[in-house]
C-alpha cells in the first residue's frame, strides 16, 4: 500500500471502530435496563425486600435510575467520555477499581491460554494434515472429538480429582497461596489446571478446522505445480498451503479473543479463580448496571479491535481481501 | 539423435472402489531431444495420466503395474519421492491445463517463479533469483515484468497467467517439458499466442516437449511427432506429415474427419459414434472396434500389434495385416486440417 492511501484507510477504520463502539453501548444499555430485575438487590442485598416504596423511590432517585432511559444514557455517556463509569452497586467502589483488581488474574490465565491454544491448534492441525489418514491422525481426531465434547466443568472436576485430591500435585483453587502473592512459581502452579482445561476444551475445535482446511488446500491445483517445480511436501505445506488458510484461521481466532475476558467464567468458578469472568456473570445476573456496561464495552472493544487487527493482517497475507473491498485495485490488462 | 525420454510397455492403474482402472496400457513412446511430441486423444484416454506418471505426480491410488521409464538413459521407474524431487524442475517440468487455478493465489507471481529458480540451487541469492524471475517473465512475453512480478495472479489475465506458469516451468532449465492441454482453458486468440510462444521457446531453448491435446489443429501448429491415444493405448505413431497426410488407423481417420474444416459447407459436423469404453473392464480385442465402421472380426477377439509402416510411422490396427481386406482411407482427397 502506498503512503498516500494509508491515511484515509486509517481514518476509515477508526470511524468504523468508533461507530461500532457507540452502537454497542446503546444496545447494551437498552437491553440491560429493559430486561426484568431489580438493581437495588445488588446494592442492598436482602434488605431490599424490607424497603418501603418511599425508600425505594428515594434510593432509585439517588442512583439516578428514575430518569427517562435517554437521559440516563446521555448521563452515562457524558461520564464515560470523562472516564467516569460510576460505581459498582455490589462492591460500592468505582467499577474501574473493582475490575483493575481482577483483570490481571484474568489476563494471566486468558492471554497465555489463548496464545497457546492458537499455536497448539495450528501445530496439531498441521500434524494431522501432514499424516493424513495415518493411525496418528485417526487417534488424534477421535480423541480430539471426544475431548471437545466433554463439558468444561466436568473436565475441571476430573483434573482436580486426580491432580489435587489423589496425587496432591497441584492446588485446586485460587490464584495464589495466601501470603505468597508475589511468588511467581506459586502463581504458575495455580495456573496449570485452569489453563489446561481452557486449552484442552477448545484445542480440537480449531485444530480440526486447520486440518480440514489444509487438506482441502493440499488438493488444490497449485500444489501440483508447486510439486512439479521440485518442492518438497514440507515446503509446499508451509510456504504455500498454510498461507492460503491463515486468513480464515486468523478471522476465527479474532472472534474468539473475548474468551480471554469473559469466556473463562466456568473455569474461574470451578477453580475459585478471582478473575473478571465471574464478575461479568454476576453483574448481568444482579443488574449491576455500571459494572455490566464497562465489562460489555470492554469485551466489545476487544472483539472489534481484534477483528480489525485480524483483517489488517489478512489483507497483508491475501491482497484479494482488500481488492474485494474496492480499495486499491491495480488495473493490469495486457 | 538420442531419445531423452523413453517409455517402454508402461501400464498404470488406479485402485478405485469400483475396481482397477487401467488408465495407461502398454504404452511405448520415445521423445527425442529437441522435438515436440503431441499426444492426442479424447478426454479420459490416459494422456494426462501418462505425463503425470512420468513425473510421479499421480495420487497414491495410482500404481505403475509394469514397464519402464528411462529419462536421459537412467531408469527412473522405481524412483521414490526424494529422487523424483531432484528431477522435477530440472529434468522435467509441467505446464498445466487451467492457469486460473495452477498459480498460488496468495503469493506474488514473481515469488512463485523465483521459488522455482532457487529450489535446486540454494546458493542463488533472493535478489538474483528475483532478477532471474523477471528475465523469465520477459522471455515468455510479459511486458513490464519488473513491476508485474510483484503482482498476484488475480491481477493477471488468463493468457498472462499461462505465460507465468510457463516461466515457472522453464525456470530451472528443464530438459523435458510436459504441456498438459496448456491452451484448452484459454480463448482462441490467446490460444494462438501461447502456441506460438511454445514454438518460439522450443526454437530457442531446444526443450524436448510432450504436448498433450485433444485438438488436432493445435497439433498441426506445434508438433514434430504425433502419438494418437485411445483407451489407454497408443494406436498410431508418426511424424506430423505421416498423421495428417497418410493416417492409417480408423480412429485417426475419425479424429481428422471430426475437425470442423472437414465439414465445411455441410450442415452437420462429423463425429465418431459411441463413447470410449470404461477402463475398469476394457473390452477384449481392439478397444475401438465397436465404434469402428471398418472393424474386422478379429478386432473383437485380439488386440492388434503395432504394425510398422515406415521408419517413423506405425499403427495398431488389423487393417495393416497382410491378410486384411484393402480399405481406402476416407482421408484421401478430403480437406487437410489447417494445411
Amino acid at each position: 500500500m502506498t503512503r498516500k492511501n494509508w491515511i484515509p484507510y486509517l481514518i476509515k477504520k477508526l470511524a468504523i471502530f468508533l461507530a461500532s463502539v457507540l452502537a454497542l453501548s446503546v444496545i447494551v444499555f437498552a437491553v440491560s435496563r429493559l430486561s426484568p430485575g431489580d438493581p437495588l438487590v445488588s446494592y442492598y442485598g436482602e434488605r431490599t425486600e424490607k424497603m418501603s416504596p418511599a425508600e425505594r423511590r428515594q434510593t432509585m432517585e439517588r442512583l439516578g435510575l428514575n430518569a427517562p432511559l435517554t437521559t440516563q444514557y446521555v448521563r452515562w455517556l457524558e461520564g464515560a467520555l470523562r472516564g467516569e463509569f460510576g460505581i459498582s452497586y455490589k462492591y460500592k467502589q468505582d467499577v474501574l477499581d473493582v475490575i483493575a483488581a481482577r483483570i490481571g488474574n484474568t489476563l494471566l490465565l486468558g492471554l497465555p491460554g489463548f496464545l497457546l491454544t492458537f499455536v497448539l491448534a495450528l501445530l496439531l492441525g498441521i500434524l494431522c494434515a501432514w499424516r493424513e489418514e495415518s493411525w496418528l491422525d485417526k487417534i488424534i481426531s477421535k480423541a480430539g472429538t471426544v475431548l471437545s465434547c466433554v463439558p468444561e466443568f466436568w473436565l475441571s472436576l476430573v483434573l482436580i480429582l486426580f491432580f489435587s485430591v489423589i496425587w496432591r500435585l497441584l492446588p485446586s483453587s485460587g490464584a495464589y497461596t495466601i501470603g505468597k502473592e508475589n511468588d511467581i512459581g506459586d502463581r504458575l502452579r495455580h495456573l496449570i489446571l485452569p489453563m489446561a482445561v481452557m486449552i484442552l476444551s477448545h484445542l480440537w475445535y480449531y485444530a480440526y478446522m486447520i486440518r480440514n482446511k489444509l487438506l482441502e488446500e493440499i488438493r488444490a491445483d497449485y500444489v501440483l505445480l508447486a510439486k512439479s517445480k521440485g518442492l518438497s511436501r514440507g515446503q509446499i505445506l508451509f510456504r504455500h498451503c498454510l498461507r492460503g488458510i491463515l486468513p480464515s484461521y486468523i478471522s476465527l481466532m479474532a472472534i474468539s479473543v473475548p474468551h480471554i475476558l469473559g469466556g473463562t467464567y466456568i473455569i474461574e468458578t470451578v477453580f475459585s479463580y478471582p478473575g473478571i469472568g465471574t464478575l461479568s456473570y454476576e453483574s448481568a445476573r444482579w443488574k449491576d448496571y455500571n459494572m455490566l456496561m464497562v465489562l460489555c464495552m470492554l469485551t466489545g472493544v476487544v472483539i472489534i479491535f481484534a477483528n480489525m487487527l485480524g483483517q489488517i493482517i489478512n489483507e497483508r497475507i491475501d491482497p484479494r481481501i482488500r481488492a474485494s473491498e474496492g480499495l486499491e485495485v491495480p488495473t493490469n490488462e495486457p | 539423435m538420442s531419445n531423452l525420454l523413453e517409455i517402454n510397455d508402461l501400464s498404470v492403474s488406479f485402485d478405485t472402489p469400483e475396481g482397477e482402472v487401467q488408465a495407461v496400457r502398454d504404452v511405448s513412446l520415445s521423445l527425442p531431444e529437441g522435438k515436440v511430441l503431441a499426444l492426442v486423444g479424447e478426454s479420459g484416454c490416459g494422456k494426462s495420466v501418462l505425463c503425470r506418471s512420468v513425473m510421479k505426480l499421480l495420487p497414491r491410488t495410482a500404481k505403475i503395474k509394469s514397464g519402464s521409464i528411462m529419462a536421459d538413459g537412467v531408469d527412473i521407474t522405481n524412483y521414490g519421492e526424494r529422487d523424483m524431487r531432484k528431477l522435477r524442475g530440472r529434468m522435467f517440468a509441467m505446464v498445466f491445463q487451467d492457469p486460473m487455478t495452477t498459480l498460488n493465489p496468495v503469493m506474488p507471481v514473481g515469488d512463485q517463479i523465483a521459488e522455482a529458480v532457487r529450489v535446486h540451487n540454494r546458493r542463488i541469492s533472493r535478489t538474483d533469483a528475483h532478477r532471474r524471475a523477471v528475465e523469465m517473465m520477459e522471455l515468455v512475453g510479459i511486458e513490464r515484468a519488473e513491476e508485474r512480478s510483484r503482482l498476484y495472479p488475480y491481477n493477471f489475465s488468463g493468457g498472462m497467467r499461462q505465460r507465468s506458469v510457463m516461466a515457472i516451468a522453464l525456470a530451472s532449465n528443464p530438459r523435458i517439458l510436459f504441456a498438459d492441454e496448456p491452451t484448452t482453458a484459454l480463448d482462441v486468440t490467446i490460444q494462438a499466442q501461447i502456441l506460438d510462444l511454445f514454438r518460439e521457446i522450443q526454437a530457442t531453448l531446444h526443450t524436448a516437449t510432450l504436448f498433450v491435446t485433444h485438438d488436432l489443429g493445435v497439433v498441426a501448429r506445434v508438433a514434430d511427432l504425433v502419438a494418437v491415444m485411445y483407451a489407454g493405448r497408443i494406436v498410431e505413431l508418426g511424424t506430423v506429415e505421416d498423421i495428417f497426410y497418410d493416417p492409417r488407423h480408423p480412429y485417426t481417420w475419425g479424429l481428422l474427419q471430426a475437425l470442423p474444416a472437414w465439414s465445411r459447407g455441410r450442415d452437420m459436423l462429423n463425429a465418431i459414434p459411441g463413447m470410449p469404453p470404461s477402463l475398469i473392464h476394457p473390452p477384449r480385442g481392439d478397444a475401438f472396434a465397436c465404434r469402428n465402421p471398418y472393424a474386422l472380426g478379429i478386432d473383437y477377439l485380439e488386440q492388434p500389434p503395432m504394425f510398422r509402416i515406415s521408419e517413423t510411422h506405425s499403427a495398431a490396427t488389423w487393417l495393416l495385416d497382410p491378410a486384411a481386406p484393402k480399405v481406402q482411407s476416407p482421408i484421401h482427397g478430403g480437406p487437410h486440417a489447417e494445411q
